[in-house]
């Protein structure tokens, strides 16, 4: 078992819990005044997820992330002004601008790429993991999937070859309860995405993806077993996506109710642990108020980094479709 | 008489932390709604009219093995959170209800947030979960037949149930909180993933039943001196956690899989209502799961009681219901249940 | 093995693909295979035989039959630093692929701004040999050269066969060797040491002066037949082996027309919506001043392809049908 967070750790949480929520509140309104073309699936309500997983990873350890992916740059220590330049599309952004908000990604920190397909992501961890493994580095690769992306074929081929090889690979399922606008319970037979790790021959675990210690927890001892060359687990974390599948408000308000959102948020992931903090003394509600306000400021330097940077030359078209 | 049996399924049991940091097996929920169909097979064998009161847990365990059932079932009325708090809310509404018997499916946690909401609930336990004291792995037919008789009135619920010990825990300025088996300070700063893995973060631990043969904290206690849910008052464990010296280790079974050394200060038996204190900063966890933080110099008091669940013993229901020719029935009056 | 009247060593296209990956494992401590009973099998076609036992099962890796996966496993291996050679059984799996094939391995690059590179090598096999029918038989390499990141070669010989796979584990894009089950027996001249064939440029043949057919894989050796018959006919036919199709050999299908002024694209793959329609639209654009008539092409009917051996063999095009064909193209 993994020993006890320092102060500095759940400093270091908390401010990459903070800094999702900022980026993603910025992004929300930038794309409503036009700043940010295409989709935008804002990660909003689900930051303990990304970044009780990441508190254990280095750069050398690789992830793959979903659509909803700026939560996973971020946490995996993306910089605010080459991310916004991307979701702009300027030439600055960390794709140049060719990826945009649906293949955010920066592989020389190991997030290799938000994924426009859902389930793009496990058969590519699977295969980083593979790479680990070979390599005998001691890194793990982990892979963000929702609940939808539990139904796919690639997520099931790769949870079966990643278990059959002993890969250190993480399955972390951010089980939100919508694919897209269809609830869970319309959309699989089963209620716990966890349950179908032991037909792969992995443990299963459900941890509450509201409570960032609780993923900590969870976390720890799966990149642990991982690393140890024990092969990979499924961490099922079970969360809600505070804004609509894209962007803060859109369409389709009828797939879920009011109450069942306000029930959620009464549980918002960095209040809870903001409370944890004040209360043991590691970070006081005036402090805490501090680092909002500095991030705000980051978020904003970011954005007119953003809008300063030009759009690509049209020759830069063909750059890059080959090595 | 009327026969009404309350139900409630954990759909969060079996699945915790200690998969991956011990060797724990997953509990998959398909499981718990079969056995949960086989309860109300035998609760539909064992009185011809009975119905049910359920938690319709978030995840519909319950709901969907009633509507296949057939039997009359009713959800508890309320909201729902996806959490303890709604088995909580539906013991009590079964207390309410006067249901003749309750049938859980969970491990210690579950059966402690039932006793939180109905201190004395005549129960069926049904274990689910992980290396758990309070229930045994039953088979649920049986399991159903047993709380069916004992709903209907059909076998005396005095007659072969016992009452267990409870540890009440009042946290000064809070509300207070319960636990069946083991009450536990840690030297932890979260709740977290909940369930307990250091056996180095122990600090004290108040217990009803020290049970060798067990896994988890009461395992420690049970391996140094043993004591039954028979046995009248507790037990009390000081760890080493706040630099006691360690009087003797303990090679125990914290969680399945993992045996640790565990280090003790010092054990000792106490009668019931004596008052045991444990002062925060630290963590309390209950049956093996971490519930709540305290803060520094916050107290609380643990002492032990017998007035908790009165547990249906389910071979001993069967017996009397066959001294009794509960289960035999006329040739001409027909098989008057289903199948 | 064998040595030809020169002197010159011989091998089997099996034997070939087997040292070319032999070659590739012994040069690149990155390099490994992975794919469906590549391992104690060594490939149902034998290509991979004797491999495990050389280089041990970390770098011969017998998978599930997961083809998603086995991409997969090859895009990420590769975006972590590997250079993964792995096997898509028969092409026509490509079916259980495609997502990971167009939207992953294809992108990953453009639309990461440049900052993954994946050298990744598919081995795959492809055309209608021993009554395989309609779901292990297919010629499909219009599917993967139609989309961009991806580049294409099919080999018509042994020596092709080991320098373009040489070159393939050497480039750094995701590259597909596709090979026709109906050459794995032919033999031919291979060097022994390692060589590479320059992916992107066509190999002429058999020179000519009054028709070009361009063609490749298995198609190249009926059209090297046919331009015999049709040299008897009085018509000195050129003779293309495109050996790469992504990127194609644009330059020397133009000198080639310059030259012959008449041309006809033959693919065993089905003529509608396969690569002779891009090969003869681009020749059009490129050479129209220079054609005395329409590119003419040659390919399988719109058709699955059959079990029956008669009806197989109706399928697949051949010398007399190429003979037919240009024939008639030319007005003869």
């Amino acid at each position: 078992m993994a020993t006890q967070p320092t102060d500095e750790v759940l400093l270091d949480i908390h401010r990459r819990m903070v800094r999702i929520r900022t980026f993603e509140d910025e992004a929300g309104r930038m794309a409503e005044n036009g700043f940010i073309p295409g989709a935008l699936h804002l990660y909003v309500g689900e930051e303990a997820v990304a970044v009780g997983v990441m508190a254990h990873l280095t750069d050398e350890d690789q992830i793959t992330s979903t659509h909803r992916g700026h939560g996973h740059l971020i946490a995996k220590g993306g910089e605010f002004d080459r991310m916004f330049a991307e979701l702009f599309g300027r030439v600055d952004g960390y794709c140049k601008g060719k990826g945009g908000s649906m293949h955010v990604s920066n592989l020389e920190i190991g997030m290799l790429g938000a994924n426009g397909i859902v389930g793009g992501g496990p058969p590519i961890a699977m295969g980083a993991g593979f790479a680990n493994k070979y390599k005998k580095n001691g890194n793990v690769a982990v892979t963000f999937f929702g609940d939808g992306a539990s139904n796919e074929g690639a997520f099931h081929e790769a949870a079966n070859m990643a278990a059959l090889y002993k890969l250190p690979v993480l399955f972390v399922c951010e089980n939100n309860g919508f694919g897209e606008y269809t609830p869970q319970r319309d959309h699989q037979a089963i209620t716990d995405v966890a349950d179908r790790a032991p037909g792969y021959g992995m443990p299963g675990v459900i941890v509450d993806g509201m409570d960032v210690m609780a993923v900590y927890e969870a976390a720890g001892a799966a990149v642990e077993r991982a690393r140890q060359g024990d092969g990979p687990t499924l961490l099922e974390c079970k969360t809600y996506r505070f804004y609509d599948h894209v962007g803060r408000r859109g369409m389709g308000r009828t797939y879920r109710t009011d109450e069942e959102l306000a029930e959620w948020m009464k549980r918002d992931p960095i209040e809870m642990f903001e409370a944890r903090l004040a209360e043991q003394g590691v970070l006081s509600a005036d402090a805490a108020k501090e680092v909002h306000e500095e991030i705000a400021r980051d978020v904003e330097a970011a954005v007119e980094f953003a809008k300063a940077s030009p759009m690509p030359d049209p020759d830069a078209l063909l750059d890059d479709v080959y090595a | 008489m009327t026969c009404l049996v309350g139900l409630a399924a954990n759909p969060d049991s079996g699945k915790d932390i200690r998969r991956v940091a011990a060797g724990a097996s997953v509990f998959d929920n398909q499981e718990k709604r079969a056995v949960l169909a086989r309860c109300l097979a035998g609760i539909a064998a064992a009185d011809a009219n009975p119905s049910v009161l359920y938690l319709d847990d978030l995840r519909a365990i319950a709901y969907s093995a009633v509507a296949a059932a057939g039997v009359a079932g009713t959800p508890v009325a309320g909201p729902r959170y996806g959490n303890a708090q709604d088995t909580v809310h539906a013991a009590a509404a079964m207390r309410e209800a006067s249901c003749g018997a309750v049938i859980s499916l969970g491990g210690d946690g579950t059966n402690r947030a039932l006793a939180k909401g109905w201190l004395d609930a005549p129960l069926v336990p049904i274990s689910t979960g992980t290396n758990n004291v309070f229930p045994g792995m039953q088979e649920g037919s049986i399991a159903g037949a047993a709380a069916a008789l004992v709903a209907s009135g059909t076998v005396a619920l005095r007659d072969v149930a016992s009452q267990v010990k409870v540890i009440h825990v009042e946290i000064e300025g809070e509300d207070g909180d319960i636990a069946l088996i083991d009450a536990v300070a840690t030297d932890d700063r979260f709740v977290g993933a909940r369930a307990l893995l250091s056996g180095d973060r122990l600090i004290a631990a108040v217990l009803t039943r020290a049970v060798p043969s067990a896994v988890g904290i009461t395992s420690i206690a049970g391996l140094l001196q043993p004591m039954s849910d028979a046995d009248d008052g507790g037990l009390t464990v000081e760890f080493t956690a706040r630099g006691k010296p360690a009087q003797w280790h303990v090679r125990a079974p914290i969680a399945p899989g993992r045996f640790d050394d565990i280090a003790i200060a010092d054990a000792r038996r106490i009668d019931f209502n004596e008052t045991v204190e444990i002062a925060g900063p630290c963590v309390l966890a209950f049956d093996g799961e971490r519930e709540r933080v305290m803060k520094p110099g916050q107290r609380a008091k643990l002492s032990v009681r017998r007035d908790g669940p009165r547990v249906i013993d389910i071979k001993s229901t069967l017996e009397v219901a066959a001294r009794e020719g509960a289960m035999i029935f006329p040739t001409a009056e027909g098989v008057r249940h289903a199948g | 093995m064998a040595e030809t009247e020169n002197g010159k060593r011989e091998l089997s296209y099996v034997l070939a693909v087997k040292e070319a990956v032999e070659t590739i494992l012994n040069e690149e401590p990155d390099a490994f295979v992975a794919g469906e009973d590549v391992a104690g099998a060594g490939s149902v076609f034998g290509i991979y035989r004797g491999l495990l036992d050389e280089f041990g099962p970390d770098r011969i890796v017998n998978t599930p039959i997961s083809e998603e996966g086995i991409i997969g496993l090859g895009v990420g291996a590769a975006a972590a630093g590997l250079r993964p050679i792995v096997d898509i059984m028969f092409m026509d799996f490509l079916g259980e692929c495609m997502d990971e094939v167009t939207n992953q391995m294809a992108k990953m690059r453009y639309m990461f701004g440049g900052r993954a590179t994946l050298p990744i090598t598919i081995t795959t096999m492809c055309g209608a040999r021993n009554s395989m029918a309609a779901q292990h038989s297919q010629c499909l390499e219009s599917w993967i050269c139609h989309i961009p990141g991806l580049k294409v070669v099919m080999p018509s010989t042994p020596h092709d066969a080991k320098g373009l796979l040489i070159a393939a584990s050497r480039d750094d894009n995701p590259v597909f060797v596709v090979m026709n089950k109906a050459s794995l027996a032919l033999t031919g001249e291979v060097p022994e040491e390692a060589y590479t064939l320059p992916i992107g440029e066509a190999n002429i043949v058999r020179p000519g002066t009054d028709f070009t057919i361009i063609s490749y894989s298995r198609m190249v050796h009926e059209s090297i037949s046919a331009a015999e018959t049709l040299a008897e006919q009085g018509v000195d036919t050129e003779v293309i082996d495109l050996r790469s199709l992504q990127p194609l050999d644009t330059d020397t299908l133009v000198a080639s027309v310059e030259k012959t002024h008449n041309a006809m694209v033959v693919h065993e793959a089905v003529r509608f919506g396969g690569m002779g329609g891009e090969i003869a639209a681009q020749v059009q654009e490129l050479a129209f001043d220079y054609l005395d008539a329409p590119v003419g092409r040659v390919g399988a009917p719109f058709s699955p392809v059959p079990f029956s051996p008669s009806l197989e063999q109706s399928f697949v095009p051949n010398a007399d049908k190429i003979v037919a064909s240009a024939t008639e193209l030319l007005g003869l």
